[in-house]
């Protein structure tokens, strides 16, 4: 069987968060889903990747990152705004609380089956519309 | 940095310092000060900063503003006020008023060297003298002069077991052993404001001789009122003379009842009130022609003796708030730090069994190998959190047996290479052939050197290459093991040098528990040992872990006759 994959490879995920771990895992199911992926440790690191590439969904871990300032959240947030994607936010975050609308917010711990589809709903409605 | 200390309410313990030139105190999230009461308004009062100090401003809230037990709508605060809005009591703290340094101009020191522009020495009077301030000549013919000071002697001791106890019921039973050596009481009851109920409830109750019938104290509601309202001290006669009192009908004929009631007054309210009473039997007024055995110079004293216990009281109370909210707030952040941690480990774990799923799902043995190691990584990670717990948690006895150092060093390495090759870390160590079985628990020392190992590999994931140079030696003379691990990391800030074995400090975010030097140390320190560090920016870190171990005797073989 051909391994075309089954979505344009011009999707694209960025995921910020600070754990290997939740990086590798989301990249990996993603990519086998056909989507291409970011990663980045750091969130100004993300921000950076963000300007480059122009991702459809930023998947955005800011927990335990030493930033408290709402800078990065606006960057973010701003960033998005520009290239019409969505932002997921995982964990808490105070600035997008009042910011993002609830379901884009996924309260940790969670569960990944679940992430993913949200993940591939919101990329399919892009490759739709 | 003037601030306002919550000491009672749903935020005790937390600190509010005022560093804007308003503060707002309320119930809403906008307020700087935002507290959790349900009494307190949405915005209830406001502390301005003014040229010479913080005044505190009510805003016209439904259940007021106090400070130091009266309502207030606006009030100049001093240090050590008290400021209550709904349920909620904080203690303001100002600015120190004048530096230190403002005062050395003023207060010198002369050196030694410089002659005392001469000053001499008359009399020294050491601490536990100063009690004696009149001789026994003194008074030998003036009774006066000894009333006076038998006066001065109660007041000093209270003064002293103030000064010496922090058990308040221990304090009151001291104080009222003192009232009853220093003037004739039958009975003597203090009591103290329950802050609950608002009631005053029995502490300390004494008598010189229980009274025939075994009649009950009894004190007039009219009397503790008076004293509590009018914040005065009475003294009081059930003789007919006596016309302050309804003393309804006479009783004379059967002896005189005279009590003395003082409120217990501290720096901002009453605390309780001290009563003592005696009674005089018909025959002994006759016989002594005295009607009175408490006089008006007992009741000053007593209001003294009050006002030191109260002091005390307050004192005590504010310091055991101060105690348990203090333990709350270290309880409420080991745990918040350590679900914290645990929710970490259980989201790789989720992850790592979510790859597995997706391989199995799709039959990409890739992507279960992929999640596999998430897991294994987690579950060790896991291990490792609850290993140092435990061995954080309890105290111990290093478990000595004969080990060898240089096997407890290569399982550390064993274990550390697959992480260490990962991050492009090479650990370099070769095993000292003359180190001599030594006599120390290698489970403790595994773990002390696996974190410290652990942290190497961290601290020089940056470098290119990270290299990591492990070495053990063993003095004979000293008895001294030590094993240093060297690393070309960054190296560690001076500032942070003080915190490195502190608890829950770390530097390295979500992937540090703050556990791992903490318990290295506890674990060389439970072997009479320590660690020592060795540090230079950019250059890298050596950690030397020392501890006193003695050579093992050599083993007898089973062969020996």
């Amino acid at each position: 069987m051909p391994t075309t994959p089954p979505n344009p490879p011009q999707l694209r995920v960025l995921i910020v968060d600070g754990s290997e771990d939740n990086r590798e895992v989301l990249s990996a199911a993603l990519q086998m889903r056909g989507f291409s992926t970011y990663q980045a440790a750091e969130p100004r690191e993300g921000v950076e990747l963000a300007r480059q590439h122009h991702p459809q969904v930023i998947v955005l871990d800011l927990e335990g990152q030493d930033t408290d300032d709402d800078q990065i959240c606006r960057d973010y947030e701003s960033q998005s705004r520009d290239d019409d994607s969505s932002l997921v936010v995982l964990g808490r975050a105070r600035y997008y609380e009042q910011h993002l609308p609830r379901d884009r917010i996924v309260a940790k711990p969670y569960h990944f089956a679940p992430l993913v589809r949200t993940i591939e709903s919101l990329l399919n409605s892009r490759k739709a519309s | 940095m003037a601030s306002l200390f919550v000491i009672k309410g749903r935020d005790q313990g937390k600190r509010f310092e005022l560093d804007g030139p308003v503060s707002g105190l309320g119930r809403d999230a906008k307020n700087s000060i935002q507290l959790h009461d349900s009494e307190v308004s949405r915005r209830h009062a406001q502390v301005l900063r003014t040229a010479d100090g913080f005044s505190l401003v009510d805003l016209n809230s439904s259940n007021g503003t106090y400070v130091n037990s009266q309502a207030i709508s606006q009030h100049v605060l001093q240090s050590g006020d008290r400021v209550q809005l709904g349920r909620t009591l904080l203690i303001f703290t100002g600015n120190e008023e004048r530096s230190s340094i403002d005062l050395a101009e003023e207060v010198a020191i002369i050196d030694r060297s410089k002659p005392p522009e001469g000053s001499r020495i008359v009399t020294s009077i050491g601490q536990e003298e100063g009690s004696r301030i009149y001789t026994d000549a003194d008074f030998a013919n003036n009774p006066w002069l000894a009333r006076t000071r038998s006066n001065l002697q109660i007041m000093y001791q209270t003064a002293l077991a103030v000064s010496h106890t922090l058990d308040i019921d221990q304090l009151l039973h001291r104080i009222m052993e003192f009232i009853f050596e220093w003037v004739e009481t039958d009975r003597g009851c203090i009591m103290l404001v329950d802050r609950e109920s608002d009631q005053l409830l029995p502490k300390v109750f004494r008598h010189r001789r229980r009274s025939a019938d075994g009649e009950k104290l009894r004190i007039s509601e009219t009397i503790l009122d008076y004293v509590l309202q009018k914040r005065e001290g009475v003294l009081t006669s059930d003789a007919q003379e006596d016309e302050r009192w309804d003393t309804g009908a006479s009783i004379l004929k059967m002896g005189v009842r005279e009590a003395i009631c003082v409120p217990m007054q501290g720096r901002y309210d009453i605390v309780g009130i001290i009563y003592i009473d005696t009674f005089t039997p018909p025959g002994q007024m006759i016989q002594n022609r005295q009607m009175n055995k408490f006089t008006e110079e007992h009741l000053k004293l007593m209001i003294a003796i009050a006002h030191q216990a109260a002091l005390a009281v307050e004192d005590t109370s504010f310091y055991s708030a101060m105690v348990e909210a203090e333990r709350l707030a270290a309880v409420g952040q080991t745990i918040a730090t350590l679900s914290h941690h645990v929710k970490n480990i259980l989201q790789g774990i989720r992850g790592g069994s979510y790859l597995i799923e997706e391989g199995l799902k799709h039959d990409k043995n890739e992507l279960i190998r992929k999640g596999w190691n998430i897991v294994d990584k987690n579950q060790e990670k896991i291990s490792n959190l609850v290993m140092d717990m435990l061995t954080f948690s309890k105290e111990r006895q290093p478990e000595r047996v004969a080990a060898s150092l240089s096997e407890v060093v290569a399982d550390v390495v064993e274990l550390m290479a697959s992480r260490a090759a990962d991050v492009g870390v090479q650990i370099a160590w070769q095993a000292d052939e003359d180190l001599p079985m030594l006599t120390f628990d290698p489970d403790g020392l595994h773990r002390a050197i696996l974190n410290v190992v652990t942290n190497a590999i961290d601290a020089c994931e940056k470098s290119d290459p990270g290299r990591i140079e492990i070495r053990t030696t063993y003095d004979q003379e000293t008895s001294m093991a030590s094993v240093a691990i060297r690393d070309n990391g960054s190296g560690i800030p001076e500032e942070d040098m003080g915190k490195i074995f502190s608890v829950f400090e770390s530097r390295k975010g979500n992937r540090g528990t703050g556990l791992g030097l903490p318990v290295s140390r506890k674990i060389l320190q439970e072997h009479g040992g320590d660690i020592r560090v060795e540090t230079q920016p950019q250059q890298g870190s050596t950690f030397y872990l020392e501890f006193p171990a003695v050579a093992a005797p050599p083993p007898t073989t089973s062969m020996d006759p």
